[in-house]
């Protein structure tokens, strides 16, 4: 199986790859090669504006590629991308899922550290079970339909989605990669889910 | 809900761990990735590579730890020591770090936050504080706590924050490898003038030390290196003494 992520930063994707070593991974800076493979990977570090730059030569492919179901993980800003918009700066995202990324509403901004993970429904929980992960962002998002989220956290008094899902396209906002075992053992889960299903 | 982080902190001298007292006197404690390793294992939070050396040449060895390091490790790592400009966060972020610490350069040239931040986003630039307690106030020192400036610890964190840092690593160079406690005044003065968190370092002696930066000085997070490397005590015992005081940890 090849998991390809897309890489729209700068960021620190070794862990990510390593993580993700159940699969042949490749990183892929154009778009529309990006989703010529088994699994779309859309990483978590950058800011949504340059993200969203570098999205949109392909944008309108992507999202028809994840419409007809191509298996997709998004982390942090690569859950983010999955929606319309984001009040962090301008560009489209990709609106798999109808809402907008909006700040936290909490003093501590960005949130920086471990956190629980309340009302987890994915089954990838049941096979995986992560309790607390890292997270660290600055925004959240705000799906119009509560009904895709499978897993809350709050920081302060503002609770928001620590993980939605549409068919095979599963978005976290903590880092799976950065979660130590625990989490590297949730992403070797998702990684079987889209094995067995393709 | 969100917990309290116990970050270990690693001085990377020539591709080696070192620790001093005071940042001088250094004795070789270890191999990084071995360590940072290690501590994951033991449950802590995150992990600091500090780049002590002086020249490029181990600054280059640094960068190839870094990227030794992000094949084993899975808790995020941060970079810091000699990084001059966004490019070089770049560099240091495509080597395998999750953040990267920023401290001189910025005194020198604060611009380097904002550029950075935009660039990668707040939440991978720490900005890095070494503080000296002088007349009822502190004063921040540059190059490895040699060089004072003209700066006052609280409002140079507000200005750091104010130009993106998304963390402050402040270290108390009195406390440093004293092994007294952390400086909670100074802690406590900064975690209350800035809104990103704030991790306390320099001073680490014992889990009352760190449930006292925690809670008296308001850290969100803290920072420890000799207690470890010298075998003194583990992670995981620190972590369990703070969770029984009442301090919201991750035990693994």
């Amino acid at each position: 199986m090849k998991a390809t992520i897309f890489d729209y930063g700068a960021g620190n994707l070794h862990s990510l790859a390593k993580a993700l070593s159940g699969a042949e991974v490749g990183i892929e800076p154009d778009p529309l090669r990006a989703i010529d493979t088994d699994l779309l990977v859309l990483p978590g570090v950058g800011a949504f504006a340059a993200a969203a730059a570098s999205l949109a030569p392909g944008r309108k492919q992507m999202r028809a590629a994840l419409d007809s179901g191509l298996p997709c993980v998004g982390i942090c800003l690569g859950m983010q991308l999955l929606f319309d918009a984001s009040e962090e700066g301008p560009g489209e995202g990709l609106g798999i899922l109808p809402g907008q990324v909006t700040k936290l509403r909490a003093r501590r901004i960005p949130q920086i550290g471990w956190n629980t993970l309340e009302e987890a429904s994915d089954p990838l929980f049941e096979r995986a079970p992560l309790p607390i992960a890292y997270f660290a962002n600055g925004y959240a998002c705000r799906p119009e339909e509560p009904g895709c989220v499978t897993a809350w956290s709050t920081h302060e008094g503002d609770r928001f989605p620590a993980a939605v899902r549409r068919g095979s396209v599963l978005g976290v906002q903590f880092h799976p990669e950065k979660s130590s075992s625990a989490g590297v053992r949730f992403l070797g889960a998702f990684l079987e889910e889209v094995a067995r299903c393709s | 809900m969100l917990t309290r982080r116990l970050i270990a902190c690693l001085d990377v001298k020539g591709g080696r761990v070192v620790k001093g007292v005071r940042f001088e006197s250094l004795r070789d404690v270890g191999d990084p990735v071995e360590l940072a390793v290690r501590y994951e294992h033991q449950g802590a939070d995150e992990i600091v590579f500090l780049d002590i050396s002086a020249t490029l040449e181990e600054r280059e060895t640094l960068l190839e730890v870094a990227r030794r390091t992000a094949e084993r490790l899975f808790i995020p790592l941060t970079i810091g020591g000699g990084i001059r400009g966004a490019d070089e966060v770049a560099r240091a972020l495509r080597a395998g770090a999750d953040k990267v610490s920023i401290n001189t350069a910025a005194v020198e040239r604060p611009e380097v936050l904002s550029e950075s931040a935009a660039r990668f986003g707040s939440q991978c630039v720490v900005a890095s504080i070494d503080a000296r307690r002088e007349n009822g106030g502190w004063r921040v020192h540059t190059h490895g706590g040699k060089e004072p400036t003209d700066l006052e610890a609280v409002a140079w964190a507000r200005e750091c924050v104010r130009r993106g840092a998304g963390e402050i690593l402040l270290t108390s160079i009195d406390r440093d490898g004293g092994r007294s406690g952390y400086d909670l005044d100074l802690t406590r003065a900064v975690a209350e003038a800035v809104d990103v968190p704030v991790i306390a370092s320099g001073g680490a002696g014992t889990a009352e030390h760190m449930s006292e930066a925690l809670r008296r000085g308001g850290a969100d997070a803290v920072l420890v290196a000799g207690i470890l490397h010298d075998g003194m005590t583990t992670v995981t015992a620190l972590k369990r003494r703070l969770a029984e005081a009442g301090i919201p940890m991750r035990l693994a």
